[in-house]
């Protein structure tokens, strides 16, 4: 065994060029599996961070009939009298908030504006005091200000007011329905612009506070949702469906299923609390977020695809080295059969030499992966000047990061090693297959 | 005692059908210096390659010792040119990424010797064949008379019953190839080692004691001269 391993390592180094070219191509396959792995695996962290902080909240309480028509967003099935349910929600020592989201028509005049228009928008009304125990935008303002409860203004993404060239202090018309099916013109105006790091909300952000929406829509205290603040890790579906029981919701969506949820006892139903048409539901940020992680699961075939092309082409570096390798070699094989080694230990020889080109490969491609993600764990790479005009989906608004992946590095590692022995095994079994005659007679 | 009984080899090329060796026999002794003579496609090499194992016969055995190796499989076969069959060829065949010293000790390790009577061993037959100081030169630093001398080397360090040596001085100038036969010579003497050697070099012929004449695939004459 000793003998093979030497000679298998002096095989290598006799080779020096050609094994280095081919661990090169193990080497750059790796790398990249190691540095898209971690690149996506980073951007689909920040990505459902930035998702749940700025747009879906971890989950939300729904009326049932406008959980089934979210898309319509009809203000009739609201949840009305939320105040019993919120303070349920406090005692059970969970953060909530109540919002209210309607489709509206922006109506922009010249002057202020360059031209005359109108662009669809989804209108967010929050409670400026509430708000924040779930979501962060007051931090987000980058000009003017955040809204007061009594405010009749406006916040704005950074983005939507610079493609409709909006600045803070513009009065701004908004056209909707009311509940009840009412037109509204809503004239308000531009008090502060915000920029989150998630750039769906940049691009589209129009929020205003609920008891304008309020009053404005005649909603009577009704609301569309209640958000919650629940932490995302561990078993979260298993706290949202107990947080359900305890509140007396009967159903639960987590976005692959619908659960029926069995109200604890005591829960809010039974209090008289409240009340919607059809019932309430719970809502979690997987099914609010469907799309973006159908684009993401679509994202990350692609990024296999690629990274399964990047390992073929490896594997054919290597066969194409072990093949060249063993017939260059075959008189010598020749000759070491002739001298009884067996085939087992010959073929043991070259999956040796392999295994080395493996070792190789894997070892500088796990160097530079791990190099390469070090630098995108620390530092990072601003992707803000293709985000900007354009939607790939992932809800980051400039600089994306990685993740350290070590399960990753670790199969990469092996994959490297054990797919350049997979490789070279055919080859040589197919010299071996050649009569001892054979083997000496060749040039 | 080597034995060739009635042994045919028949090689198959498209239609045409080349007969080898025809219904061959032949004994060896043990300690023979012999030479299988004979003119191209007289079938020399085809009788070295069943004699040393690394071939089958259509028809006939070949016993070693009474032993019959003909009708042995692959993995007892390869065990036994291991343990008793040494081989010399015309290209020398040495591992080129392996010293002298590696590629002589090279068959001791096969046979699962420990490191330190491989190292004794190696050293010692090194010298026998007049490579002493050489031992750590890779092929490519040595002349073609050293690499054959290491190829006999190689063959004899294990002790084996025959060493089998395929036109052994084709690739040398006569000079060095005598130097070579008498090296042999001198192995066989010192160690009683049965050679069997194919040539069509009347220099090199002269140097065996039988000498085993072949033609189409059958012996045409067996002399011999000591």
């Amino acid at each position: 065994m000793k003998f093979l391993i030497s000679l298998s390592w002096k095989n290598l180094s006799r080779y020096r060029k050609r094994t280095i070219i081919t661990a090169s191509a193990i080497a750059v396959g790796l790398a990249m599996y190691i540095f898209i792995d971690g690149w996506l695996r980073g951007a689909e962290n920040e990505s459902t961070q930035n998702l749940v902080t700025y747009e879906t909240a971890p989950a939300k309480i729904m009326a049932a009939g406008y959980y089934e028509n979210l898309r319509r967003m009809p203000l009739q099935d609201g949840i009305e009298n939320p105040g019993p349910l919120l303070a349920k929600l406090g005692s059970l020592g969970v953060a909530a908030t109540p919002r209210t989201v309607f489709s509206g028509e922006l109506i922009l005049n010249k002057d202020p504006f360059p031209e005359n228009g109108s662009v669809t928008a989804r209108v967010i009304a929050v409670d400026p005091t509430t708000d924040e125990r779930v979501y962060d935008f007051r931090n987000a303002v980058s000009e003017g200000r955040y809204l007061t409860p009594d405010d009749t203004g406006i916040l704005m993404g950074a983005w939507l007011a610079e493609d409709l060239k909006a600045k803070v202090g513009y009065p701004i018309t908004i056209v909707t329905r009311g509940r009840g099916g009412f037109y509204q013109t809503i004239d308000t105006q531009i008090v502060g612009l915000v920029n989150t790091p998630n750039p769906a909300i940049n691009r589209s952000l129009v929020m205003m506070t609920i008891q304008a929406a309020d009053r404005y829509l005649a909603m009577k205290g009704t609301v569309t949702e209640i958000d919650l603040k629940l932490p995302l890790g561990g078993n979260f579906d298993g706290r949202v469906e107990a947080l359900a029981s305890q509140l007396g919701v009967p159903s639960y969506h987590n976005g692959t299923a619908s659960i029926e949820v069995t109200p604890a006892p005591g829960a809010i139903p039974a209090e008289g609390g409240a009340q919607a048409a059809g019932g309430l539901t719970m809502v979690g940020w997987r099914d609010l977020a469907k799309d973006y992680l159908s684009i993401a699961v679509a994202k990350q075939s692609g990024s296999s695809i690629i990274l399964i092309l990047v390992f073929i082409i490896a594997a054919v570096g290597v066969s194409n080295t072990m093949l060249m390798a063993i017939y260059e070699r075959t008189r010598e094989m020749g000759m070491m059969r002739a001298m009884g080694m067996q085939d087992g230990e010959l073929r043991l020889a070259f999956l040796f030499e392999a295994a080395g080109i493996g070792l190789i490969g894997s070892v500088i491609g796990v160097a530079a992966g791990v190099l390469a993600d070090w630098y995108m764990v620390a530092r990072g790479i601003d992707i803000f000047a293709m985000l900007r005009n354009m939607d790939v989906g992932y809800r980051i608004a400039s600089v994306s990061h990685s993740s350290w992946n070590p399960q990753v590095i670790v199969i990469a590692f092996v994959v490297g090693i054990l797919m350049s022995v997979l490789v070279a095994y055919f080859p040589t079994r197919r010299a071996l297959k050649l009569s001892i005659t054979d083997c000496l007679r060749d040039t | 005692m080597t034995s060739v009984k009635n042994v045919s080899k028949d090689y198959h090329a498209g239609e045409t059908v080349v007969h080898a060796l025809k219904d061959l026999t032949l004994e060896l002794a043990d300690g023979e210096f012999a030479a299988i003579a004979g003119p191209s496609g007289s079938g020399k090499t085809t009788l070295l390659n069943l004699i040393g194992c690394i071939d089958r016969a259509d028809k006939g055995s070949i016993e070693f010792d009474g032993k019959a190796v003909s009708s042995m499989n692959r993995h007892s076969l390869a065990l036994f040119r291991r343990e008793h069959l040494g081989f010399v060829f015309q290209t020398f065949n040495l591992i080129p990424v392996l010293s002298a010293y590696e590629n002589v000790s090279f068959a001791l390790s096969l046979l699962g010797i420990a490191d330190a009577e491989v190292k004794e061993r190696t050293l010692a037959i090194l010298s026998e064949v007049g490579l002493d100081g050489l031992a750590g030169r890779l092929p490519s630093r040595l002349s073609g008379g050293q690499q054959q001398r290491v190829a006999i080397a190689r063959a004899l360090v294990k002790k084996p019953t025959m060493v089998l040596a395929d036109e052994p001085t084709a690739n040398l100038d006569s000079e060095t190839g005598e130097s070579i036969l008498r090296l042999m010579q001198e192995m066989n003497r010192k160690h009683g080692t049965t050679f069997l050697f194919s040539t069509h070099d009347p220099m090199v012929m002269n140097y065996a004691d039988r000498l085993v004449k072949l033609h189409d695939g059958a012996i045409a004459g067996d002399e011999r001269r000591k």
